[in-house]
């Protein structure tokens, strides 16, 4: 009976123990993130003092309203960052309808060469992007395509790891209902339209909100290919505006608050999206 | 091939490929994008690597070993492999063991600790950098206050001793740590569990278990997140860049951002940068072939 209570006992510790543990540690990964909301909200002599406090003594929302009101190089930063969301969405929905296509006819349509497109398509996986970056420029340049929108838009859409996860997911679900409408006399885009389409929801949202997280963040991309104009990006304006004027008037309290407010539009679509974005980690990370 | 294929040509063939003309037109968009704006750019890259920018003319190796002969590239290729395997390992470690954790939380807790741990993920490093940037900052960063208060001296963390590599180390694995935290509960909750409890109805340790079982099962989760890594490192770019800018004395250099301030840089012409982001092609496929290699040997091993 006393062993029985004290395994039960060791049980409820350990378990206790691993929760206080994962807690400690969540609040550790999330801290650098928790911590740009008071720092935000702290005026200009208090970012860096010391002592330094966590949260503002003084609390103000001086630089939210410097941001909004803010331009840099005639352009605001509310718009860039509109801008940056509107062609990320673009971009996204691209990639997705070309690649997903794409994956469809490696799963389901039979063709002789079939096996050699797929071995062109995996091994382009293995270019890193840093290896093709300056003849991609001579590419886009050539093509008329620096300083517009479509230069970070169109690049990118065709994606050997979009195409791999889409064909996976199309391999992993029956073809039979396919094969009864191709009976009734469906055509294979057809069928791909109006039964593949609408089941591969999942493998959509996960590698979409992928893409978008990934046009949205880049950086080095945007830098050298597009300058000072509308299309100019989110991160791109937080940089500028670290070396801008506006800082040495307002301090980095203002970097600070254009951050929070760049961070909250992934953290805004990941929070949406989250249920189906942790379950497709373990299919789309593997396999 | 091709004559043997048309000699057996049936009804059935023609029943099999009777839409390969929807197939092709399906592979189309995707296809001429990856063309345009991947291999052509590629086919240039290695086109030009053998050229002299001026004169135009082929002069083979010469601007490979002109990239090479600079030290700070040669000296950029050390520093990534110093700090990416320090990443990989902390990765993989911590990884590893927040998975096991995660595993005995409660379902509910465990689900809220799983999205939590994963929104560093969704930010740019860019952003990261920014923020590190600010909390180590040495006139009054949280960081230096923080050590003020615990009597120490402040650091100067992007240029004293060691502590350029862990401004650089930490943001780099705080990025990627809750997805790869995922995989690994991935991998971890596909092992059968009636493997351990055979094991265990046969007398085995808690360590013979994690060696014998979870180990084993993991290998293909393991390889792939090696390969994932150390093709993501070679290419560190944006957080050495803001958080360090290479330095001090190029320290902290990485051989992507060589490149990307050698692009800006007169003295250099394109063709050698070019040279340049081809070996970092090279020495990611060499040591991504090597991973596969060894990890694969002792799979056969093993069976």
């Amino acid at each position: 009976m006393t062993n029985e209570k004290r395994a039960r006992f060791a049980k409820y510790a350990s378990k206790t123990a691993a929760i206080a543990a994962a807690a400690v540690i969540t609040f550790i990964i999330l801290f650098p993130l928790i911590w740009i909301v008071p720092s935000a909200l702290k005026p200009r002599d208090e970012l860096f003092s010391i002592p330094n406090h966590f949260f503002p003594q003084q609390a103000t929302l001086e630089n939210f309203s410097a941001v909004f009101t803010m331009t840099l190089n005639g352009y605001s930063y509310v718009r860039s960052l509109f801008v940056t969301a509107a062609v990320a969405a673009a971009s996204t929905l691209l990639a997705l309808s070309v690649n997903v296509v794409a994956g469809y006819a490696f799963a389901r349509v039979e063709f002789r060469s079939r096996k050699v497109l797929w071995i062109y398509f995996i091994v382009s996986m293995f270019v890193p992007g840093i290896t093709i970056q300056l003849t991609s420029i001579r590419v886009v340049s050539a093509l008329g395509m620096i300083n517009t929108p479509w230069v970070l838009i169109l690049p990118g859409a065709a994606n050997s790891y979009q195409i791999f996860f889409f064909r996976q997911f199309f391999l992993g679900i029956p073809s039979s209902i396919e094969e009864a409408a191709t009976i009734d006399g469906c055509s294979r885009f057809r069928c791909f339209l109006n039964i593949a389409l609408p089941i591969s929801i999942t493998p959509l949202i996960v590698l979409g909100v992928g893409h978008f997280m990934g046009s949205y963040n880049n950086y080095i991309w945007p830098v050298l290919t597009v300058s000072d104009n509308v299309y100019l990006t989110q991160v791109m304006q937080i940089i500028k505006l670290i070396e801008s004027s506006l800082v040495s008037r307002y301090g980095y309290g203002i970097v600070i608050a254009a951050t929070l407010i760049s961070v909250l539009v992934p953290i805004a679509i990941f929070a949406a999206f989250q249920k189906k974005i942790i379950a497709g980690i373990a299919v789309t990370g593997l396999k | 091939m091709f004559a043997q294929r048309k000699g057996k040509k049936s009804v059935s063939d023609k029943f099999r490929y009777r839409d390969w003309k929807t197939g092709l037109l399906m592979l189309l968009p995707a296809f001429v994008i990856l063309f345009i704006f991947g291999t052509i750019p590629l086919i240039m890259a290695v086109y030009r690597s053998f050229q002299d920018y001026n004169t135009g003319l082929f002069v083979a190796f010469q601007n490979f070993s002109m990239v090479l002969s600079d030290v700070t590239f040669v000296q950029s290729f050390g520093n990534v492999f110093l700090m990416g395997a320090v990443c990989v390992v902390l990765m993989m470690s911590l990884s590893f063991l927040f998975a096991h954790l995660i595993l005995k939380l409660p379902k509910k807790f465990g689900g809220i600790v799983k999205i939590l741990i994963y929104i560093p993920c969704i930010i740019s490093g860019v952003v990261t950098a920014i923020i590190y940037t600010f909390l180590m900052n040495y006139g009054g960063g949280l960081f230096t206050s923080i050590l003020l208060s615990l009597g120490l001296d402040p650091i100067a963390f992007t240029k004293e001793g060691i502590w350029p590599y862990v401004c650089i180390i930490v943001p780099t694995v705080w990025g990627g740590l809750g997805y790869n935290t995922l995989i690994m509960l991935a991998g971890l909750l596909d092992i059968p569990k009636t493997y351990y409890e055979a094991a265990q109805l046969d007398g085995a340790r808690k360590i013979d278990l994690m060696w014998h079982i979870t180990v084993p099962c993991m290998r293909n989760y393991f390889v792939l997140m090696l390969v994932n890594l150390v093709t993501g490192y070679m290419q560190m770019l944006d957080i050495p860049y803001l958080i360090t800018g290479g330095g001090p004395d190029n320290k902290t250099n990485t051989p992507a951002l060589f490149l990307f301030s050698s692009f800006r840089d007169s003295s250099r012409t394109p063709n050698i940068t070019i040279a340049g982001a081809l070996l970092i092609m090279v020495l990611i496929v060499l040591i991504n072939g090597v991973v596969f290699l060894v990890l694969r040997s002792r799979k056969s091993e093993a069976d």
